[in-house]
């Protein structure tokens, strides 16, 4: 149980994933999730505080309290993917964007993709300096964050299927809720589906069945399966996207704490192939030329 | 850039102090975690249920789809999107019931449209329709109708 809670993880990954993530934040605000600088103008009436606004007393978001947090956020998301400062920037971005993300779900509706990429941004800023490459650092602090992070993302699955449960009981399984959903927001490739009979009923039980066995991917031992498995996970959000065009991006993000990224160096490969043509050039320079 | 040398990995451990914190920190969060699950609502975020498409919709009932419809004070009519008041069709529909109990509170609609349009004119009307797509069986007949659930106009 120790041993895989804190199973030691190269930090090259970390500084890939760190990379990632921060990179993402930017990209989140502006042309994932726009809707949520709006918010700026929405009048405080509309404001409805979630528990945790009312707990920790946070402020009703102002016009100017929404711009600060959104060119801080931005600043200090882009400073640290470049792996600089890692303890105080990954701070300063995990405290930003939880208050980024009470500004955007303070409004009447609160979405659920959110908490595997919260975790990561939380748990990053724990493991301190890691260089991009370093395949031979093992850390066990790593291997505890990238450990809980894939908890989080898996309980995002598991955990959506006790909601189903919850909320819309065993009934769920042979209701309409993916035919409202086609209706709703479907798209040229999934509006046919509302027509076939028990198709999206069959769907609804493989998603449930997928959901509750999620788990399993934490115990695989082999990095090539585990992988492969996650591959699976990820085309199944190609598959939803393509259906109603919702993707839990951040969900995503956080999920490629599963994968090997330490073997992912774009910069290298494009350095490596340069030299390489290089040297192909010279060698052609260099063979005499019959006069 | 150094090429990867074959060294033998070194290992970082962590001290005991250091697991049991984190043993701690994840076992507090799985339970509000899971605690939220079992009784929380979207109120308790991010530790609420991810109750994400958790509804059981009848094959038979009605699909609601809710829009809304302004008209300016210069008379145009036209289909009030939410980037024009900065809310998402999901958070007028979550606040919907505030809405009903008190349509009064368009106004603060009305007001983040004049935030976001200064320029133009105003809103002298809100609507907030509802379309109703009749299911047979889980499949649309074809039919729909639509009712306004909520009106405002300024006093």
């Amino acid at each position: 149980m120790m041993n895989w809670f804190f199973a030691p993880v190269p930090l090259g990954r970390v500084a890939a994933l760190r990379t990632l993530a921060y990179a993402f934040v930017p990209i989140d605000l502006f042309l994932l999730t726009p809707w949520v600088l709006p918010h700026k103008d929405v009048p405080g009436e509309l404001y409805r505080p979630l528990l945790i606004g009312r707990l920790l007393h946070l402020p009703t978001p102002s016009f100017w309290l929404v711009v600060g947090v959104c060119v801080a956020l931005t600043g200090c998301a882009l400073v640290a993917a470049t792996g600089r400062a890692p303890r105080l920037l990954g701070t300063a971005v995990f405290v930003l964007y939880f208050e980024w993300m009470i500004v955007a779900m303070s409004y009447g509706k609160v979405d659920h993709d959110r908490i595997g990429f919260l975790v990561l941004l939380a748990v990053l800023p724990t493991i301190g300096r890691a260089r991009w490459g370093d395949t031979e650092t093992l850390s066990e602090r790593a291997g505890w964050a990238m450990r809980v992070t894939q908890i989080a993302v898996v309980c995002t699955y598991f955990l959506a299927a006790w909601a189903k449960l919850r909320f819309g009981g065993i009934e769920w399984l042979n209701g309409a809720t993916l035919t409202r959903a086609v209706l709703r927001r479907g798209t040229f490739l999934s509006d046919w589906t509302v027509q076939v009979p028990f198709l999206l009923v069959a769907f609804q039980w493989f998603i449930v069945a997928f959901e509750l066995s999620s788990p399993a991917v934490l115990f695989i031992r082999s990095e090539r399966l585990r992988t492969r498995v996650v591959a699976g996970f990820y085309a199944f959000h190609v598959m939803v996207y393509g259906a109603i065009t919702i993707a839990f991006w951040p969900h995503l993000v956080a999920m490629a704490s599963f994968l090997p990224l330490e073997r992912v160096r774009p910069i290298v490969w494009i350095r490596t192939r340069r030299q390489q043509r290089a040297e192909r050039r010279q060698g052609e320079v260099s063979v005499p030329r019959s006069p | 850039m150094v090429q990867d040398r074959p060294v033998s990995p070194t290992r970082e451990r962590l001290s005991t102090a250091g697991k049991a914190t984190r043993l701690g920190l994840t076992a507090v969060l799985g339970g509000l975690l899971l605690a939220g699950t079992v009784v929380g609502q979207d109120d308790a975020f991010p530790f609420g249920p991810f109750r994400m498409y958790s509804t059981t919709d009848s094959l038979d009932a009605p699909v609601k789809s809710t829009r809304m419809e302004a008209v300016d004070t210069a008379g145009r009519r036209f289909a009030l999107r939410g980037e024009e008041v900065g809310l998402r069709r999901a958070e007028i529909e979550g606040q919907l019931g505030r809405f009903r109990d008190d349509p009064r509170r368009l106004g603060g609609v009305a007001t983040a449209y004049r935030n976001r349009h200064p320029d133009g004119p105003g809103l002298a009307r809100i609507e907030i329709i509802t379309r109703h797509f009749a299911l047979d069986g889980g499949r649309p007949t074809g039919q729909h109708h639509d009712t306004v659930d909520v009106a405002w106009t300024p006093r």
